[in-house]
């Protein structure tokens, strides 16, 4: 592991616009990420780990959109290449490229090549009617055309139009896989650990079993020999025995290959067996991040602590676990108070917890940080804020409107579901003045 | 299953339909009123000649044996005899048999080029004005009625503009391809000509089918876009044309497959107002003008083979099921 960054994220924010208004899922984030570790992001459903991801492979949906911030990637020969074209600082930094910047093209040319994906549902993140094979060596191809035009980004987004298509099902040389990239794709399969690749190549999805589509996703995701693999809840959808074995592959192929991997996860253990440095994400910004160290054994942020507290822990067997009370809360724009997020769970809050966090260093590795006044301040029960003061508080601000019960801000896609009244409904509802 | 078992199976049931629809057009004929040698022999005509003419029909025959006579009949492609001409029904009938599979396929192929990247760019750009646009065409054309638009083609398009022909048939599709491959031919009885007769027609059969196909595959294009594989598709990097035509338009094929069949079968027989309004010689104008004749024996075998029709593009669609949807099994 080299001490070089790849990635620098500087103050990311994506947002969704919905019906019922702007949901900020992730808000001001800030993250590096150092060439050939294994960076975790854990929290719970809803706190913005999964659109952290799309927003860095650009694949946030409509209605979602990065509204601000940069993601700037050490990329040497992407830099040279639009400082000679005449890109100003806006684009590059030395050796860094602001991804945002690039061109809708030249962004999909890195998609495969610098980043790959792998997803929370192997059995949904295949097409059911083409074969396993055929997908991954679509995903080989891709490459090998990106490689086989070197000279510039936007040679590299091959153009692959509709007559090319419609040529290609009449004549098989037009055909956008070739016969080496199928070919390729099987050793894929092989690497990772599928057995008889050939045969199984040929067979579809839902002739595969949960645990073997992993890995052939972990296979399509090698394919371009990618610098970095987002990795988002890769073991979720799997059963524990085939969870450890998914991991260990990861590991593996980590080894193998050095790559740089970005592991989502609500799962600590998954956290505390991967990586190297962690990211605790709430409510769509990052709370506390360090070494694995620095989070596991000094954690700082109450967060942090009750994730902590409720992982079953066998050898203390018999405690009840501590759940965290309360739910992720909404990411409405408008319900989002100008106060730390998580006040309203928190049981050490304080009078400067009214006021939102800046991101303190705390003691332990220096890339240990927390968005926390406890790492400032100590906690006494004289500046405690009283039980219940977030339900009246929250009352008190909402005057005409019911008492606020989302629960539901972002789910672990891109599809927001809230279901509050806008400010304007209620208003309606309550008979005001027509407009 | 193999294909090869399959069609067989499936060739089996169809011929079971088949008799199924020979039987039926047989006893319509004794189940409605009128006696067709009072229809086809002229008022004055003796009992004496009557009597002849009903024998030499063999309507003197118990009815069972009549049925038994006629299956054998069809079964041996023998469909009898038109009572007004005198003529073989088969012949009659097969000679417009081409006109009428021409026109259903030059239909089918105008609205399958034109829906299918209409209904791609509608779901791609939802809620722009390309997709409303699209939207509007495939209200306006579903709500159109063929034959108020072929009689406008007509006097807008083909009357105004000389290359297009007001109606009839030119060369036969064959015959006008033998003449361009071989002789180089592509204006007098080529490919050209043919393409100019064949035109408008095509048109006013397709419209309904290209606005519902468009809305077809917009609506299953939106469905099958928000699937998870296709956001995986995209972060391979793959280029877009390609995730949305092999990928997302292969899944929303299926219901289109399954439309396409029936709506096919249903051109073979239901060109009947295009053809009438274009003078296209095919099988429909065929079956009508042989209903004002109350010539039984053609309007029996047209059925037929209209049936025949219908039959055979179901097998194609269940065989093209399989090659869309892995998970199912030729059964």
């Amino acid at each position: 592991m080299s001490d070089e960054e790849l990635l620098r994220i500087e103050g990311l924010c994506t947002r969704f616009f919905t019906e019922n208004g702007q949901v900020n899922a992730v808000e001001n984030l800030d993250l590096t990420i150092d060439e050939g570790e294994v960076m975790g992001i854990v929290g719970e459903s809803g706190s913005g780990k999964s659109v952290t991801a799309l927003s860095l492979i650009d694949l946030v949906e409509s209605p979602g959109r990065i509204t601000d911030g940069r993601i700037w990637f050490r990329a040497p020969d992407i830099a040279d290449e639009l400082i000679e074209s005449g890109a100003d600082d806006e684009v590059t930094d030395g050796d860094f490229v602001d991804l945002r910047k690039l061109s809708e093209e030249q962004r999909r040319s890195l998609r495969g090549s610098r980043f790959s994906t792998i997803f929370q549902d192997p059995m949904s993140s295949f097409n059911p009617s083409i074969t396993v094979g055929e997908q991954i060596a679509e995903a080989v191809e891709v490459q090998r055309r990106a490689r086989a035009n070197p000279r510039s980004l936007d040679a590299k987004a091959q153009r692959y139009g509709l007559g090319d298509y419609v040529l290609s099902t009449v004549l098989p040389s037009k055909k956008y896989v070739t016969g080496a990239s199928r070919d390729r794709a099987v050793e894929l399969l092989e690497l990772v650990g599928i057995p008889d690749p050939v045969e199984r190549a040929d067979e579809y999805p839902h002739e595969y079993s949960g645990g073997m589509l992993q890995r052939a996703m972990i296979a399509q995701a090698l394919a371009g020999e990618p610098e970095v693999l987002v990795a988002d809840e890769p073991t979720t959808a799997l059963d524990v025995t085939i969870q450890a074995q998914i991991l260990d592959l990861l590991s593996k192929l980590q080894a193998e290959t050095g790559m740089t991997i970005l592991l989502i996860t609500h799962n600590l253990g998954v956290i505390a067996r991967m990586c190297d440095r962690v990211g605790v994400m709430y409510a769509g910004e990052i709370v506390e991040r360090g070494t694995l160290e620095d989070v596991f054994d000094h954690p700082v942020h109450p967060y942090t602590r009750g994730l902590l507290g409720s992982v079953p822990d066998l050898e203390g067997a018999g405690g009840r676990l501590q759940p965290i009370p309360g739910n992720v809360p909404s990411l409405l724009d408008h319900e989002m108070p100008d106060r730390c997020y998580f006040a309203d769970r928190c049981p050490k809050a304080m009078d400067e917890c009214l006021e939102h966090p800046p991101a303190f260093d705390v003691e332990g590795s220096e890339y240990h940080t927390t968005k926390c006044y406890l790492a400032t301040t100590e906690y006494t029960e004289e500046k405690a804020l009283p039980d219940g003061y977030f339900d009246e508080a929250g009352r008190a601000a909402d005057v005409g409107e019911e008492p606020s019960e989302t629960e539901t801000g972002i789910g672990t896609g891109t599809d927001s579901e809230t279901e509050t009244e806008t400010e304007a409904d209620s208003v309606q509802s309550d008979g005001g003045e027509p407009r | 299953m193999g294909l090869g078992k399959f069609l067989v199976k499936r060739t089996l049931q169809g011929l079971f339909v088949i008799w199924g629809v020979v039987t039926v057009v047989f006893l319509l004929r004794h189940l409605t009123p009128g006696n067709p040698v009072n229809t086809l022999l002229p008022p004055e005509a003796s009992q004496e000649q009557r009597e002849l003419f009903a024998e030499r029909l063999g309507l003197n025959d118990p009815v069972h044996i009549q049925y038994y006579d006629y299956l054998v009949g069809v079964a041996q492609g023998d469909f009898g005899v038109s009572m007004a001409t005198g003529r073989p029904a088969s012949e009659l009938i097969l000679i417009r048999l081409p006109a009428t599979i021409e026109l259903a396929v030059a239909a089918t192929v105008v609205a399958v080029v034109i829906a299918i990247p209409l209904g791609v760019i509608s779901a791609r750009r939802r809620h722009e004005p390309s997709d409303y646009g699209a939207t509007i065409f495939s209200l306006v054309g579903i709500s159109t009625p063929n034959f108020w638009l072929g009689v406008m083609l007509i006097i807008f398009v083909a009357v105004q503009f000389g290359p297009l022909p007001t109606g009839g048939r030119g060369p036969s599709f064959v015959d006008a391809m033998i003449a361009t491959l071989t002789q180089g031919q592509f204006r007098d009885g080529g490919i050209v000509e043919w393409g100019r007769y064949i035109l408008l027609p095509a048109i006013t059969l397709g419209t309904y089918f290209t606005a519902l196909l468009t809305r077809l595959t917009r609506s299953g294009m939106v469905d099958e876009i928000g699937k998870a594989y296709v956001k995986a598709t995209r972060a391979k990097g793959l280029p877009e044309t390609l995730v949305l035509y092999k990928h997302v338009l292969r899944n929303t094929l299926i219901p289109i497959i399954t439309v396409l069949g029936l709506q096919l079968g249903t051109l073979i027989g239901g060109a009947v107002i295009t053809e009438e309004v274009f003078a296209w010689p095919g099988l429909g104008r065929f079956l009508i003008h042989s209903i004002y004749q109350r010539d039984w024996v053609l309007i029996q075998g047209t059925i037929i083979v209209i049936g025949v029709g219908f039959v055979i593009v179901n097998i194609v669609v269940d065989a093209l099921y399989v090659y869309l949807n892995p998970k199912v099994d030729l059964e």
